[in-house]
């Protein structure tokens, strides 16, 4: 029988914690174990609908049995409260309810976990103090999520309605049978930053069919993905009017792993999303703008984070077969009991693509584990290791289409393509201590990366006076980026008061060391040849930073927030092939076609490789003012600043300031109206923001380079509407992008973007076989507004409907997906700028820009089929 | 508070309405017709050496045009005949020109160009690679009479830039530093023009400008009359010749015409007939 895996103190060895993660795996899948609230589990939420607050049947009285046969890790802790409260009746229940509703302070799981029958005294003196809400139980799983913040959305009720939270879950409890105990359900959401702080539940809206968890992000509003470097090349992500690129300008997040890859040789701050196996996303927080004081590098046009979790119980194998060659296979795996926080899953994938060149595979694993290590705190694992490897089509030229030259998904370079390879680890401990609790993280990772893209053809290669006669040798870049970081993040936050009044501070911290080497050479056409190396970096970056966050509540319908952070870059970088051209070489020793020399003027002798280094601090104050709900209406404003920090190819010798900065701001109301079958959050906002050195497509380079300044302003309006068997979730977004210096707009970012999704499911009204059959369909709408092109021209517009239903009958379900449900032709991407593919040069070459266009993916299809076992049915 | 939201609202439907008017980015595309001129005074003129010289022929082929946003003074090291970037105007269609006259010669394709203002202007003497060793194409012909104090020299010339126009690099350690496509690119030919729509780019080309420097006394006694221009680097008047050809200034001027969008590629050439 499994024993509760406990640690006296945090001094723990981490041999101790695999060791722990392998007993508490083996034991989960020998036994099944009480039941505690799923997170989000579809299935779940189809056929209960989420409450605030669940009661838990006398399972539970549990509190009999539990200390002997049930002692699993997660539920130890409600062992201990149920002791105290093992009486716990109606009014109980309706105090603890409304404790939850109310309170938008974070200790509430912590809370309850001070009830306990070892220190009553306590307990009260902290009630009294006012640092703790009144008690409630909570559920065991609660004590292991990793924030611990029981924060409602921004608006949601909080003290105001107290009394209207409390007869409603009274009015639940009433309606169940009586119970031993109460469970809170608290949701792991931290502190809204604003009206662009959107913390998305993914549930129902899972179903709406994407090719990857990439696409999640589209739940929040204004975020548009494209990719035109392949099926596993990183999206790119447009937000709130910034070409955010491959994670230059978001900074990313999964499960508190950072995957922004800093010092990439194709983009700073490159992130991959596609480790990410979509079944395990429990939910998502996009913070749209720089208002959170724990937002750092890359945080530009705003932030994600994938929160994890599985809601199906069980092991689960899935296997889908589709259009295009399309194969995957997944399986998962949970405890029976806990909240879906540990789990294991790996897919393996493989598709030969639409149209020419389009070929991809990849295999992917993540696990994840939670452990109480004292009694107030917990400790979590997450690791993940990721394999892809793919081609390309790439771009194609307007025109050549046009005249037939090309079919609209062809190729023109067959060499595009990518390897990808992540590997990453993260431990977390969660505890707290009176009115003080705090996490801290330690994180490291290896990514390796290579990218072969074609965006020119035959014009890039210059003739250089040193080398030898050529012709265009081509303009396929490779670029290959190594690097290993490791870092720590935490915070500590305290409770107290100022003046009588409610008062939180935070002191938290991010460090951060990479060690990146990064080369970008040029191939020879039609062959796997380098024939010139355009780069060749070996960096070590860091990044260090440290905050003091502070919240005030002057007024009950008042939360005032306001921090300062304070960031150290520092940059050290090896430029092995610093000089590239030498006006007067040796005569004796001519370079030729070398890339990197290793002589100056007149021939004299240097080394190839060039030391740079510098560092930079920035302060970054933001601030947040909260007001309501009143009348189900909150309104909020928030100012924060930014920061980016530069490419190292950018470095120079003590270069003063080597990062851009942005200032934003925002207002915005929200409305959040919980009713008896339906609930509905909607919002609406204005936004500014203005970057002192922005990132602009550079069709050479291959990605993003830094341009001027610019500006933006923008709106947006977003609502879901969610009930017992529907779910919809639509926004729409609009910025105008701007440069300082001309006042014209930004090329290649949407003004417009619009997104619907909707879900419905229940249970339908006939039986197979004696079982229920459970029906769902899922439907998105894509759409997105001409955007403006380089030289006054715009791009077409984008409109895309996927569609998926899905069938469940007892532990099998059978789905069947279709993405481009009409079939459009649409272009992905578009650009305006010069490029030649004759490979043989016939004619004077095209050296005006020209329309260029990435082909988005025809209709597509895909069936799948699930079996789980050992979950419920 | 209804009217309140309601207000915000408005506001904010206003401001998006109103923002929604810049609506551009930087520069347009423009689309073109090009034509190119010859000079009909050419046909008998005082060359400044003080031969008078009388043409009866004067053809040049032109393989393609381009201007460009700056002048390629401003280059770096790189000696690239080719500079992305910098191009304001492109027309990759050949034209045989006839020199001497006056009419206006469209080229088979139309241009291309963008608004940004054009600092320079590219003459390219060849329609294929223009890093190819080798070119037979006849970019020049002419056939004339040149007299002075009495003497008469009769003369023609055909030339070509192949192998017969390669440069050996001054440098031995920089052997890219002549590369032949140089040899093939008239630049930088002085223009300030910006581009509309629909317009008409115009080649003025004046042959007595090739002959500013031929000095016809010093062909070889050798060379009997008709004196033939060797197609080689030579005697005086074969290189002068040459390099008149593609002397940046003189010889070569553009100018751009708007047209309103109403008129027609015919009828622009309809008017000179």
């Amino acid at each position: 029988m499994l024993r509760p895996f406990r640690f006296e103190g945090y001094s723990m060895l981490w041999p101790k914690v695999f060791f722990a993660f392998l007993l508490y795996t083996s034991a989960a899948s020998a036994e099944e174990r009480p039941e505690a609230v799923a997170p989000n589990p579809p299935l779940e939420a189809e056929l209960q609908p989420k409450p605030e607050t669940t009661t838990k049947a006398a399972e539970n009285s549990a509190t009999e049995n539990s200390a002997t046969e049930n002692s699993t890790p997660e539920n130890s802790t409600a062992e201990n409260i149920n002791t105290e409260n093992s009486a716990t009746d109606h009014a109980a229940t309706a105090n603890a309810a409304t404790n939850n509703a109310a309170t938008d302070h974070a200790e509430t799981n912590n809370a309850a976990e001070n009830i306990n029958t070892e220190n009553p005294a306590q307990e009260r003196a902290e009630k009294e103090a006012g640092l703790l809400p009144e008690a409630k139980e909570v559920l065991p799983g609660q004590l292991l999520k990793e924030e611990e913040e029981v924060a409602p959305h921004p608006g949601e009720r909080e003290e105001g309605q107290a009394a209207q939270g409390a007869e409603e879950a009274e009015r639940k409890s009433l309606e169940k049978e009586p119970t031993l105990s109460t469970v809170v359900r608290g949701k792991s959401i931290p502190k809204s930053r604003g009206a662009g702080d959107f913390q998305v539940e993914v549930g129902p809206l899972a179903w709406v069919p994407r090719n990857s968890a990439a696409q999640l992000l589209t739940l929040a509003p204004g975020i548009l993905l494209t990719n035109e470097g392949g099926a596993l090349h990183a999206e790119s992500i447009f937000l709130r009017g910034f070409d955010a690129r491959e994670g230059q300008d978001i900074e990313l997040w999964v499960g508190g792993f950072p995957i922004n890859q800093a010092g990439n040789i194709h983009g700073n701050g490159y992130a991959d999303l596609h480790f990410i196996i979509p079944e395990l996303v429990d939910s998502i927080r996009v913070l749209e703008g720089p208002f959170d004081s724990r937002q750092g590098n890359f945080a530009v046009a705003g932030s994600a984070e994938y929160r994890l979790g599985l809601g199906q119980k069980g092991m689960t194998f899935k296997g889908s077969l589709g259009s295009h060659g399309l194969r995957r296979l997944l399986a998962t795996w949970r405890p029976t009991s806990g909240d879906g926080q540990s789990f294991v899953g790996a897919q393996v994938y493989q598709t030969q693509g639409f149209g020419q060149n389009r070929d991809a595979r990849s295999g992917s694993a993540m696990a994840q584990a939670l452990f109480p290590v004292a009694e107030a705190s917990s400790l979590r694992l997450f690791s993940f290791a990721y394999f892809g490897n793919y081609h390309s089509a790439g771009i194609l030229r307007e025109d050549e289409v046009q005249a037939g030259k090309k079919g609209f998904f062809d190729s023109y370079d067959v060499g595009q393509g990518g390897d990808s390879a992540q590997l990453g680890f993260l431990a977390s401990l969660t505890g707290r201590e009176g009115a003080f609790r705090h996490e801290q993280r330690m994180f490291f990772g290896f990514r390796n990366m290579r990218l072969r893209e074609n965006f020119t053809g035959f014009v890039f290669d210059l003739q250089l006076p040193q080398q030898p006669l050529h012709g265009q040798r081509g303009d396929m870049l490779d670029k290959t980026s190594k690097s290993f970081m490791a870092g720590a993040s935490g915070y500590g936050r305290m409770r107290t008061q100022l003046w009588e009044l409610p008062l939180e501070w935070e002191l938290g911290y991010f460090a951060r060391v990479d060690r990146v080497s990064g080369q970008q050479t040029r191939l020879l056409a039609g062959t796997d040849i380098p024939y010139h190396v355009d780069k060749d970096l070996d960096s070590v970056l860091g990044d260090i930073g440290l905050y003091v966050d502070a919240e005030l509540k002057p007024w009950h319908l008042l939360s005032l927030r306001a921090s300062i952070r304070w960031e150290l870059l520092a940059y050290s970088v090896t430029d092995n092939c610093f000089v590239k051209e030498v006006r007067r070489p040796s005569s004796t020793n001519p370079p030729l076609d070398e890339s990197c020399l290793n002589q100056r003027d007149f021939g004299l002798y240097r080394e190839r490789f060039q030391n740079l280094s510098t560092a930079g601090s920035i302060f970054i104050p933001k601030a947040s003012a909260l007001l309501g709900p009143f009348l189900d209406f909150s309104l909020m404003a928030s100012y924060g600043r930014g920061f980016r920090s530069i490419d190292p190819e950018y470095i120079g010798q003590d270069l003063k300031t080597p990062f851009a900065t942005l200032s934003s701001w925002e207002v915005g109301a929200l409305y959040n109206r919980k009713g008896e079958t339906a609930t509905l959050e909607a919002r609406a906002m204005l936004f500014g923001t203005h970057v002192d050195k922005d990132l602009v497509f550079s069709e050479q380079a291959g990605r993003n380079i830094v341009g001027g300044g610019t500006t933006r302003l923008g709106t947006v309006l977003s609502g879901r509407l969610q009930g017992r068997f529907f779910d919809l979730s639509a926004n729409t977004t609009w910025v105008q992008s701007t440069f300082d210096e001309t006042g014209l707009l930004v090329p290649y970012v949407p003004r417009f973007v619009g997104r619907l999704d909707g879900a419905v499911f229940g249970a339908l009204p006939w039986e197979l076989l004696g079982n229920t059959l459970l029906a769902r369909f899922g439907l998105g709408i894509n759409w997105v507004g001409r955007r403006p092109l380089p030289y006054g021209q715009r791009s077409n517009s984008i409109f895309v409907v996927d569609a998926n239903t899905e069938w469940q009958w007892r532990n099998f379900s059978l789905g069947f997906a279709i993405t481009n449900l009409f079939n459009r032709r649409y272009r992905l991407a578009e650009f305006n700028y010069v490029s030649n593919f004759q490979a043989t040069q016939l004619s004077p070459p095209p050296l005006l820009p020209a329309r260029h266009f990435i082909a988005g993916a025809p209709l597509a299809f895909w069936a799948s089929l699930s079996i789980n076992f050992g979950g419920d049915h | 508070m209804r009217s309140f939201v309601s207000g915000w609202l408005w506001a904010c439907l206003l401001w998006v309405l109103g923002g929604a008017c810049v609506s551009n980015t930087e520069g347009a595309l423009v689309e073109f017709d090009v034509a190119a001129i010859g000079d009909e005074a050419s046909k008998t003129f005082d060359s400044p050496l003080g031969y008078r010289v009388h043409l009866e022929k004067a053809h040049i082929f032109i393989g393609a045009l381009y201007l460009n946003q700056s002048a390629p003074g401003n280059y770096t090291l790189e000696t690239s005949c080719i500079l992305p970037g910098i191009y304001s105007a492109e027309v990759r269609g050949g034209l045989r020109v006839d020199a001497l006259s006056e009419k206006r010669q469209a080229f088979p394709l139309k241009g291309r160009g963008t608004t940004e203002p054009s600092r320079a202007g590219e003459i390219w003497l060849s329609s294929g690679d223009i890093h190819a060793p080798h070119d037979s194409t006849l970019v020049l012909e002419v056939k004339g009479e040149a007299s002075k104090e009495g003497r008469t020299w009769p003369f023609e010339a055909q030339l070509s830039i192949g192998e017969n126009r390669a440069e050996p690099p001054s440098n031995p350690a920089l052997p890219g530093s002549n590369p032949i496509c140089k040899q093939r690119i008239i630049s930088p030919i002085p223009v300030e023009l910006e581009l509309k729509n629909q317009g008409l780019l115009l080649l003025k080309v004046v042959p007595s400008a090739w002959f500013s420097h031929v000095d016809f006394s010093k062909f070889p006694e050798e060379n009997a009359p008709p004196y033939l221009f060797k197609d080689k680097a030579a005697a005086q008047p074969d290189n002068a010749l040459y390099a008149g050809m593609r002397a940046h200034s003189g010889p070569y001027f553009f100018s751009f015409e708007e047209r309103s969008t109403e008129t027609h590629t015919t009828e622009i050439f309809e008017e000179e007939k």
